[in-house]
Formats: structure tokens, C-alpha cells, sequence
């Protein structure tokens, strides 16, 4: 082989190398995922139990994963209807503080079959 | 082996090929969420390039926002309030024209059990507020005073309130409306399969990839449960739930579908699920059958031969509508 031939095919095995370790490199398994003004501000695993606090307008809400599940467990807004909204834990559930501009969504990003697409409630 | 060189280009080139398009998303879907008329709204579409579902899903957030100006009876701005305000009415644009002659005419099938003249009595007891309370009968009487579905009389896009202190509130049917109004956004974009659901207000366009939307519908007593699974595709499906806002006082629980006979919440059931032709639609006939019961209920959904329903009655039991077994989804 000449100098050439390394020169076309270097690029070309290093851009498909690439390619396979960013595919391995990929979240797999059911996220959630927090937002805030359409920005993504938090992403977890879905199976690692543990709490978190997002910081809205109002102050911080604080939101537990659990085996159920996430849920909001306290927030600063004056109703607190996001507590009484229970967990997430198919793809596509949401949960929302209005008040404080919080949202919740479960993700998957390895495509996992949920039972249902959207949660009329 | 011998060195081939046009073979080996050809062999890696097309292994770069391949690795790059498996990291391309599958179909083109997005999924996007906001904070919309007091509520979440998360649009789905799928089906064409990213770049043209991303302009069809910016243009159908901005439609609904536009009409948020329109319908909110929280800004004062809005024209909905400015008709609260005013003694007779006024000219309306053809979007709150299309609203209310819609309510108007749910609102007199159902002997007024859905009733667009529901905001003095809604501020009384600030059900949306911070601070809800339970008022006296006396207040609520005189909430009460001059509405129902003649208190107000739209000739084209003219509205007339029969008296000045009317409070004309939309909740029960804009953001269905506005739903709609998303969906036609995302048509005129191209988009064939989308679903856009403004809390729990949905509409199914087209299907997933390879079959119909799924939709889970909310147990009204175990919010870890979902009472049912339906399958749909160009439908709206619309759940009122007494679960959705309320507060308690002296141990009562007090929601926010209020009886406009009475003037508290409604008692006969703990949630409506409507499958109807468009959002607006199944919004004004949830709250209606809501009202009205089971019984009374169905009797009224029998006028819309599209629509399909499932009641759960204030004792738990079910009650569907004789089409709504085509929706379910069997396990």
C-alpha cells in the first residue's frame, strides 16, 4: 500500500470508529428528564434510586426516583398540586410545576415499548 | 490476499455510511413540551425531516400562544376579559366566534350543564387561585343570577350579553379549541402523525409508525393506575376528573366542575373520558357529562353520533357508550 492509500483509508476507518463508539457511548435505558423553559436542566436514570432539587422562580422543588417511579415530593408553589399528580414511569409521562416552571418527562431513549403513548387525565 | 484497492475504498466507505446512518434517529420524531395556558402542552411528530417537524412544531406553539392572548380570562388584555367587562358584548374575532357559538350549542343540548357564563361564580370560589374558598349560599346565588345558555346571543361575530355583570369564561372548551387549532397548523406543515396534548386534552393525528396512538386514561381513585388503554388514530380524546384541582375545607373536598345549578362542584361522577372529532368538542362534552351524570349523560352524548364516552359514576361503577368498545384496547 502507498502513502496515498493510508491517507484515504485512515480517515475514513478512524470516522467509522467514531461512529461505533459514539452508538456505544449512547444513554441506553428510561431516563427522566427535567426542563425548564425548554432547556434541559437535569437527566437521571430512571432504576438509581436517589433525590434531587431543581431550582425555579418560586424556590426549589424537590423530586425522589424511586421503585415507583419519579415524583415531586415538595415544592414552594402555593397549591401543590404537582404532589398530588403521584409518579412518572412509562415513556412520555409528565409531570409539571406550573408555578415554578418545572418539567418532568420519562424518556427512553433505547426505544422501549411503553403501554401506552400519551396519559389523558 | 492481494491488496485491492478500489474494493477496499468501497468496503470502508460503506461502513462509514452505514454507522453514520444508524446514528440518524429512525423516523425523524420529535417531542417537545411547554408551558402553555396555565398547563403542560407537549406536541409528538413524526414522519418528516427533523428540520420541517421542528418549524411545524415552532408554528403550532405559536398558534397556541396567540390564542392564550385571546382566551385567557387572566389577562386583562385578552378579549375574553375585555367582554367581561364591557355591559352588552361587542364584535369578537372569528376565533372566539368559532368558540362560542360552539359552547353556545353544547350549552343548550345539555340544558345549560355546560355553561360559558361561569366566571363570577369560578372567582368566588377562586378554584384557580391560591386561595380557594367555599362561599356562602348567598354569594353563590347571586353568581348565579342571569346565566345559562341564554345569557348570551352570537349573531356572526357579534356577541350580546343579556346583562352587564356577566363574566364570560372559556376554561371548559379554549384550550380544546386551541388543541385543534395546533393540529391544523401541523397539516398545513406537511405533518401526518403528531399527537398534541395540552393536559390530558389530546389529539391523535394520523398514527405511530405501524399502528394506531395508545392512550392511557387516568384511574380517578389510584393515580398510580391507569383505568383503561384506547387506541386511536385522527380522534381527540378529552378526561375531566374531579382529582384534576381541588381543595379541602372542613374535611369536604371541593373540585372544579361546578354544577351551574347549584353552584358547587358537580357530584355525579369522578371522571368523563370523551372520544370526539375535535378537542373543542370533547372539552365542552366532558364538563357537560360531567355535570349531568351518567345516566343523563349518555342520553346527551346520543345527539353526537361521533363521539363515544366512558363515565366513572361518584360510586366507581362504569358506564361507556355503546361505541366505545371499538376504542378499547384488548390485552
Amino acid at each position: 500500500m502507498t502513502v496515498g492509500d493510508w491517507l484515504v483509508i485512515l480517515p475514513l476507518l478512524c470516522s467509522a470508529l467514531a461512529g461505533v463508539a459514539w452508538v456505544a457511548a449512547a444513554p441506553g435505558g428510561t431516563r427522566v428528564v427535567v426542563t425548564q423553559d425548554g432547556q434541559t436542566c437535569f437527566t437521571a436514570p430512571l432504576d438509581q434510586p436517589r433525590g434531587f432539587d431543581i431550582e425555579g422562580p418560586l424556590g426549589l422543588t424537590h423530586l425522589v426516583i424511586d421503585e415507583q417511579g419519579v415524583r415531586i415530593t415538595s415544592s414552594p408553589c402555593p397549591r401543590k398540586l404537582c404532589l398530588s399528580m403521584g409518579p412518572a414511569r412509562h415513556t412520555g409521562d409528565l409531570l409539571a410545576c406550573v408555578p415554578n416552571r418545572i418539567l418532568v418527562r420519562i424518556d427512553s431513549p433505547g426505544g422501549e415499548e411503553a403501554p401506552y403513548d400519551l396519559l389523558s387525565r | 490476499m492481494p491488496w485491492n484497492r478500489p474494493l477496499m475504498i468501497v468496503l470502508l466507505a460503506g461502513l462509514v455510511a452505514v454507522t453514520w446512518w444508524r446514528l440518524q434517529p429512525a423516523d425523524g420524531q420529535i417531542h417537545r413540551s411547554q408551558l402553555l395556558m396555565g398547563t403542560v402542552v407537549e406536541i409528538m411528530a413524526g414522519g418528516r425531516p427533523t428540520g420541517q417537524l421542528e418549524d411545524a412544531v415552532d408554528a403550532a406553539f405559536a398558534e397556541m400562544t396567540r390564542l392564550d392572548l385571546l382566551f385567557s380570562s387572566y389577562r386583562p388584555d385578552s378579549e375574553v376579559s375585555r367582554l367581561s367587562q364591557s355591559t352588552r358584548g361587542g364584535e369578537v374575532s372569528a376565533e372566539t366566534a368559532a368558540v362560542l357559538a360552539l359552547g353556545l350549542e353544547v350549552a343548550q343540548r345539555s340544558g345549560g350543564a355546560f355553561d360559558l357564563t361561569l366566571g363570577r361564580l369560578k372567582s368566588l370560589w377562586g378554584i384557580d387561585g391560591d386561595n380557594p374558598v367555599v362561599p356562602d349560599r348567598q354569594a353563590i346565588a347571586a353568581a348565579l343570577a342571569g346565566i345559562g345558555p341564554k345569557a348570551l346571543t352570537l349573531d356572526g361575530r357579534q356577541l350580546s350579553k343579556q346583562s352587564g355583570p356577566l363574566q364570560i369564561d372559556l376554561g371548559g372548551i379554549a384550550k380544546g379549541y386551541a388543541v385543534d387549532r395546533a393540529v391544523a397548523v401541523l397539516k398545513e406543515h406537511g405533518i401526518a402523525s403528531a399527537a398534541v396534548n395540552a393536559g390530558g386534552d389530546m389529539y391523535l393525528l394520523g398514527q405511530r409508525p405501524e399502528r394506531p396512538w395508545r392512550v392511557g386514561i387516568q384511574h380517578p381513585r389510584n393515580k398510580d393506575a391507569v383505568l383503561e388503554t384506547v387506541q386511536v388514530d385522527d380522534r381527540a380524546v378529552v378526561t375531566s376528573g374531579d382529582y384534576e384541582r381541588f381543595f379541602e375545607q372542613d374535611g369536604q373536598r371541593y373540585h372544579h366542575i361546578f354544577d351551574p345549578q347549584s353552584g358547587f362542584p358537580a357530584r355525579g361522577c369522578q371522571s368523563v373520558t370523551v372520544i370526539a372529532d375535535s378537542v373543542a368538542l370533547g372539552d365542552a362534552l366532558a364538563t357537560a357529562l360531567f355535570v349531568l351524570g351518567p345516566q343523563a349523560g349518555l342520553r346527551l352524548l346520543d345527539q353526537y353520533p361521533g363521539a363515544e364516552a366512558l363515565i366513572v359514576a361518584a360510586d366507581g361503577s362504569l358506564h361507556a357508550s355503546e361505541g366505545w368498545t371499538k376504542y378499547q384496547v384488548t390485552p
